[in-house]
């Protein structure tokens, strides 16, 4: 026969100092599992929403990342007519060659950072779809006009509409936000391609270039061609690709980190839930005698005690949950160490991180339940009666 | 008295033996943590009359070549060095696989750096051969490099990709982070690319360390209006601004270390707790046979400080024989991990910790065993 459950939540709130400690060591533990994987995940995400598995990204064969690239524009230009590449309702190519350079800029909090300056012409938006002005309005090439990415803005000195910021050697007026569908492009400022080329003295070349393609047969006619030919030192990937490498550089430290966290700390969280119930079953000896004499199994007892010890873990993974949940939409930045330069993103409490802290802290409690559960079952009936 | 203690912790042995476990579990993962971001703040081998000069925008921008004559011409400056940031793989991309490497001048390097020790053998030998390199002790013995060996170093920043012959190797005994360096001829990259000229930083050390704010500015000065302005800052100005570029992501660690301590605290402040409230009877008993509050109040404090302590001790002292293993696991995942360090700071402050840890756990169960009335105590059952 089953003990019922309704006796072994009951038995928690007899205790109620013990168990609501208890409960917090495992909360704590499940806080801190969260912490560093929703890191990691937010992380992941803004890398991911960048990726499109249509646009291909051409760079400098060798280099990782945009920043590290750098071709002729002669050679944008050949690459521009390939066929394969969409065109759109003009005619025109969606070809996108883009400058990025790096420049330092402050932080609200006094820290520094290298920011991506993107030089775009009028394709760059072509083959991003989910880029958009949220407010304001598009920067006019030729103005001193530039448009900053959503996730600047608050996060870095200046950076609003209106406001003037030096870029290279030259002031520039920010007339709008845009987004980029949560990717790495709204960490960026943007701006003309000849007025940036022109500022930082950087013309004539572009660092890489977007080919939005027809179709994923075209896509791969298209890589073979370019990186064939022998005239370019060129290599292709699809923009999915290129952040997913950058994504793994940037972000397996930190679920490695999590990870590690939740295994230590969870043993120390398993100490402490084995103390908890050593010290219930200590004290209910006699309680469990009766139990016994009654007629429920030795089997009953140990399901009965390590249930109490999952759901001593399941309410602690619960309070952590609680305790986690303003960390959602924190807002947090760091440096892509692959392109050299900021990407901000927000901790992202998403549904399987918080289920695998909850899971987390039920094992914390079953393992830590288990010796002292396996011990009130094995206990002589007589001599647990004659206990006081 | 101490007998009494002692057996009290031994009574109930799984408590104690748990308890001690969390303990020194909290404080083991906190001396790594400790070791982690003092390795990652370590400014360790930067000298105070160590000045940098950059390129105003950023380190993707570099400096003319004819930036070094005119920084020589600065009160206080007695030697100029370039520097440039090659990057690219030797071996694979993998981390462990990752270190600095530079582009110098064999001729000024040792005048800035005076701090690294090499032999004038070596320095001549490196000198003569325009492809040679050196490593930093620790570098060479990692990869096993003997003099005359070859090593690639494919590009990835620069379209080339470097063949290099050992030299020989330098040391900088105070600071090993520094001897986990390359340093090659600056002009074997140049020729290579038809001398475009890059320079990313240029290195000068001043005579006295209290110049440093004059040169500084003078430096900035000195080509504010022209094509490349620059910026110049102490060495280890220019080493921090790489730490923030970490950004809050290092404030967000700090919070959860600190998370883990308190965890720990409530987990230990518990027991602690439930070993006193198990002991109400005996504890009446104690003072019948006219035990003092007092104490009774410092035998159960006793108790819970020598728990503390003996944890700090085991985690600590587990975490400094450890780290340097976890360094050498965790390097291939992050290249700073492989710099950590248990320095004497750091174990101490954890033993501090654990005695902190041992009194605030013990101070409520203690002074609610002695405040209560002997008649309330002996009438408590269970």
């Amino acid at each position: 026969m089953k003990i019922p459950l309704k006796y072994n939540i009951r038995s928690l709130f007899v205790r109620k100092g013990t168990t609501f400690m208890t409960m917090f060591s495992i909360a704590f533990v499940v806080l801190v599992f969260i912490g560093v994987f929703s890191l990691g995940v937010g992380l992941e995400k803004a890398f991911r929403a960048s990726g499109d598995p249509d646009t291909l990204i051409v760079l400098r064969d060798g280099a990782r990342s945009e920043t590290e690239s750098a071709q002729g524009m002669d050679v944008f230009r050949d690459i521009a007519t390939l066929p394969g590449i969409e065109i759109d309702a003009e005619g025109k190519p969606l070809a996108s060659g883009e400058v990025i350079i790096l420049q330092i800029f402050e932080r609200d909090d006094g820290s520094e950072s290298n920011v991506v300056v993107r030089g775009v012409g009028d394709a760059a938006r072509e083959v991003r779809p989910q880029w958009s002005i949220v407010e304001g309005r598009d920067f006019e090439p030729g103005k001193g006009e530039i448009v900053v990415g959503r996730r600047l803005v608050g996060r870095f000195t200046g950076f609003e509409i209106g406001q003037s910021v030096t870029l290279g050697r030259m002031d520039f007026r920010i007339v709008g936000i845009f987004e980029a569908g949560e990717g790495s492009a709204e960490s960026e400022v943007w701006g003309a391609i000849a007025d940036i080329g022109d500022s930082f003295r950087r013309s004539n070349y572009v660092s890489s270039i977007r080919l939005r393609t027809t179709s994923a047969a075209s896509a791969a006619t298209l890589t073979e061609t370019i990186e064939g030919d022998q005239r370019w030192r060129i290599a292709v990937k699809s923009e999915m690709q290129y952040y997913e490498e950058q994504s793994a550089a940037n972000t397996q430290q930190f679920k490695i980190l999590g990870l590690l966290l939740a295994v230590l700390m969870g043993f120390g969280a398993c100490f402490a839930a084995a103390n908890t119930m050593y010290a219930q079953i200590a004290n209910r000896g006699r309680e469990i005698g009766t139990l016994r004499a009654l007629g429920f199994k030795r089997g009953s007892i140990l399901t009965a005690f390590l249930l109490e010890a999952a759901f001593l873990g399941f309410f602690g993974g619960l309070v952590g949950v609680l305790l986690s949940l303003p960390l959602n939409g924190l807002k947090a930045g760091t440096t892509n160490f692959l392109t050299f330069s900021e990407i901000t993103f927000e901790l992202a409490l998403t549904p399987p991180v918080l289920a695998g802290g909850v899971l987390l802290a039920v094992i914390t409690g079953i393992v830590g339940g288990l010796p002292a559960a396996w011990a009130a079952s094995r206990r002589q009936i007589t001599g647990l009666l004659r206990e006081t | 008295m101490g007998k009494l203690i002692l057996r009290n912790l031994l009574r109930n042995k799984m408590r104690t033996l748990l308890t001690l476990s969390s303990v020194s579990l909290a404080l083991f993962l906190f001396t790594l943590g400790s070791a982690f971001l003092a390795a990652i703040e370590s400014t360790e081998g930067t000298a105070a009359n160590r000045v940098v000069v950059r390129h105003r925008v950023s380190l993707t921008f570099s400096l003319p070549e004819a930036y070094a004559q005119r920084l020589a011409t600065l009160d206080h400056v007695t030697a100029v060095t370039p520097l440039q940031w090659f990057g690219g793989t030797y071996i694979d991309q993998k981390p462990e696989n990752f270190f600095p490497r530079f582009g110098s001048d064999p001729d000024t390097l040792f005048d800035v750096f005076s701090d690294y020790q090499i032999t004038p053998e070596v320095l001549d030998a490196w000198r003569a051969d325009r492809s040679g390199f050196i490593a930093g002790r620790i570098l060479a013995e990692k990869y096993g490099w003997e003099v005359g060996d070859r090593i690639t170093v494919k590009g990835d920043i620069f379209p080339l990709d470097l063949d290099l012959v050992f030299s020989g190797i330098f040391e900088q005994p105070d600071a090993e982070s520094q001897e986990k360096q390359l340093f090659f001829h600056r002009r074997y990259m140049e020729e290579a690319m038809g001398n475009p000229g890059i320079i990313g930083t240029y290195w000068l050390n001043l005579d006295a360390a209290e110049n440093v704010p004059a040169v500084t500015r003078a430096a900035e000065e000195m080509f504010a209006n022209s094509a490349a302005p620059v910026r110049a800052e102490t060495e280890e100005a220019f080493a921090l601004s790489f730490l923030e570029m970490l950004g809050n992501v290092r404030l967000l660690l700090g919070a959860i270390g600190l998370a883990i301590i308190i965890s720990i605290l409530f987990i230990t402040a518990n027991t602690m707790a439930m070993a006193a409230r198990d002991r109400t009877r005996e504890v009446a008993v104690l003072r019948t046979l006219g035990f003092q509050r007092g104490q009774v109040t410092s035998l159960v404090l006793f108790e819970s400080l020598l728990v503390g302590v003996l944890g700090a001790v085991l985690g600590a002292g587990l975490g400094a024989l450890l780290v340097s293993g976890f360094a050498k696991a965790m390097e291939s995942v992050f290249p700073v991990f492989g710099t950590m360090q248990a320095s004497p700071q750091i174990l101490s402050i954890a033993l501090a910790v654990g005695l902190a840890i041992g009194l605030l756990s013990g101070v409520v169960p203690a002074f609610a065993a002695s405040g209560r009335s002997i008649v309330d105590g002996l009438r408590r059952v269970g």
